[in-house]
């Protein structure tokens, strides 16, 4: 690596993996308890296998981000980081507050949680993926703000670029917009009004810029495409990112009390928000056909490209198909939300950190790409888990199609659990495909302990 | 590296239309490319020629797969079972996503000034 304080990404990138281990377990125990109802009842409640389950995501990938900003702001700033011990220091807060919430799902009823964290000061607690506990919260905004003043120092101090720029304006986003997971009116529609602004303004807003920097900065390493080229693109998939994903926001408006005006403008600009991911896939794929150099990490190329297809595919295609609101009032809160939000994930953003984990990790480890015999198997890796997705994405989409007829749409609708009882198939199928996307989780781990000879660009 | 092309060639132009007659403006779009296809199916530049007639092909077995198969699925099943429903569903949202990825990776090699192969039964060479 080129500067020293570039290692503090590591620590950031082994926590990650290790927390998108437990995610995967805990959606394995959850995927069996749709079919198999008491199953681990009652020490692993569904409410609380099901909290771990996005809670886990949503910090694996917040720690896949801070570790690729650590790694990818003094590279393109030029310098070394304003402050690799405060980068330490908030990665073991973070672990530590991140652990003791996940114990604290397990361990103690969540009313109790509330109770013990301080909830009847500021209620915050009881919504969906914000769940953390109130001194959790205030912990992840200090680790925010704190990995904010050391990257924005480094940037200030150092070469400004388009994607240091970009990737800093996603990760100043991300922390102003979770400032709305501490305001909780007592009105429901404007709680579920503002709770977006966390929820949607994160991942089809701020997440996407930085996901496209992150993009970026694989692809110049790998491909040797003039930086100019790259940001052109990086610029114009930003710009679109924003200017389809903060209106597209009123396609959660839709049903929830706010104006009818919403569901125009939530059908209109959502159905812009496929375009970023188009033009990632594009521009993932332009880029690698013009290549200059052949890198010897080809892994790390072919994450990039899978992000890409990925992205479009759960995030574009799968978005777009509940999008529009006449659609939506179908849909809305079926299996087929369940589908896109799988895919969408893996696809835009565990996708991107491990491309950005791939790329980085050998040369943390002191070389330019691993051995062949240790690409293959995370090329395996990244085959087993991408194909598994894509079925568990299928299934549930025949699950959710299923779901709405029966509840939704037939003569005598049936009740949800009725509903359930009938998809019951495709969740097994599901959970047969979890453990493959398991599998191959299991062997993307296996391939960081390969050794062999240092792979060399052909 | 072959050299990028500065204006918009009738390669990415086919390309572009392929994906426009999947995404846009279905109909309007494939004679948009069919003008283009007599035009550029023999031109004396392969890159072109390899572009336009493959896009071309390529959507031709597209409408086939997006209206033909659908068509014999609604015909010869019973639309008042769900299971028919389910199928055919899933069905066109893969079938069109596969195809608009094919598409995105066509038209990534025209703009970087690569010849491609659609992965299709019937598709011009």
């Amino acid at each position: 690596m080129k500067y020293q304080s570039q290692a503090v990404a590591k620590p950031y990138f082994i926590a990650a993996i290790g927390l998108f281990l437990g995610q995967i377990l805990f959606g394995l125990i959850m995927g069996l308890q749709y079919v198999v109802g008491d199953y681990l009842f009652p020490a692993i409640p569904f409410n609380v296998a099901r909290m771990v389950h996005t809670n886990l995501l949503i910090v694996w990938l917040l720690f896949g981000f801070m570790g690729a900003a650590y790694y990818l702001i003094p590279e393109e700033a030029e310098r070394e980081l304003f402050s690799p011990k405060l980068a330490l220091a908030m990665f073991w807060i973070f672990l530590v507050a991140g652990a003791a919430t996940i114990l604290g799902y397990l361990l103690v009823p969540y009313a109790t949680l509330a109770e013990m964290t301080g909830n009847n000061i500021l209620a915050t607690m009881g919504r969906e993926f914000l769940e953390q506990p109130l001194p959790t919260k205030v912990g992840i905004v200090i680790v925010a703000l704190a990995m904010l003043f050391n990257l924005s120092m480094t940037v200030l101090k150092g070469r400004k670029t388009a994607i240091n720029l970009v990737l800093l304006l996603g990760l100043w986003g991300l922390a102003i917009f979770f400032l709305f997971s501490f305001y909780n009116p007592a009105n429901l529609v404007k709680d579920k009004f503002y709770w977006w602004w966390v929820v949607h303004l994160w991942v089809e807003g701020v997440w996407e810029l930085i996901m496209g920097a992150m993009l970026a900065f694989v692809l110049i390493k790998v491909t040797g495409v003039d930086r100019e080229v790259i940001e052109k693109w990086l610029y114009i998939i930003i710009a679109m990112a924003l200017i389809s994903g903060l209106i597209g926001t009123g396609h959660h408006y839709y049903w929830i009390g706010t104006p009818e005006y919403w569901q125009w403008w939530g059908s209109v600009f959502s159905a812009m928000e496929p375009i970023p991911f188009f033009m990632m896939t594009l521009f993932a794929f332009n880029m690698v056909n013009r290549r200059r150099r052949e890198h010897p990490n080809q892994a790390a190329v072919l994450w990039a490209l899978g992000t890409g297809v990925m992205a479009f595919l759960g995030a574009g295609v799968w978005g777009f198909l509940h999008t529009l609101a006449p659609v939506n009032f179908y849909t809305h809160g079926s299996q087929i939300t369940a589908a896109h939000g799988h895919m969408a994930f893996y696809g835009a953003y565990a996708l991107v950190v491990l491309t950005m984990i791939s790329y980085t990790m050998p040369i943390l480890r002191g070389r330019e790409a691993n051995s062949r015999k240790a690409q293959v198997v995370e090329m395996w890796a990244f085959w087993l888990m991408t194909i598994a997705m894509v079925f568990i994405t299928l299934f549930l989409t025949a699950a959710g199609i299923l779901q709405i007829w029966l509840q939704r749409i037939a003569a005598e609708p049936m009740g949800f659990m009725a509903a359930q009882d009938q998809v019951a198939l495709f969740y097994w199928m599901r959970e047969i495909t979890g453990l493959v996307f398991f599998t191959g989780l299991v062997l993307y781990i296996v391939s960081f302990f390969i050794k062999g000879e240092e792979a060399r660009a052909s | 590296m072959n050299p990028v092309p500065r204006r918009i060639s009738p390669a990415v132009l086919a390309e572009v239309l392929y994906l426009v007659n999947l995404l846009l403006a279905p109909g309007l779009a494939f004679l948009a490319l069919l003008v283009l296809f007599r035009r550029h199916r023999a031109s004396a530049d392969a890159l072109t020629r390899i572009h336009v007639r493959q896009s071309f092909a390529a959507s031709v077995v597209a409408g086939m797969l997006l209206v033909v198969v659908p068509g014999l699925i609604a015909l010869t099943g019973d639309l008042s079972r769900p299971g028919i429903w389910t199928l055919l569903l899933l069905y066109f949202v893969s079938c069109h996503a596969g195809l608009v990825m094919l598409g995105v990776l066509a038209l990534a090699r025209a703009l970087a000034g690569k010849p491609c192969a659609y992965p299709l039964p019937g598709a011009l060479r």
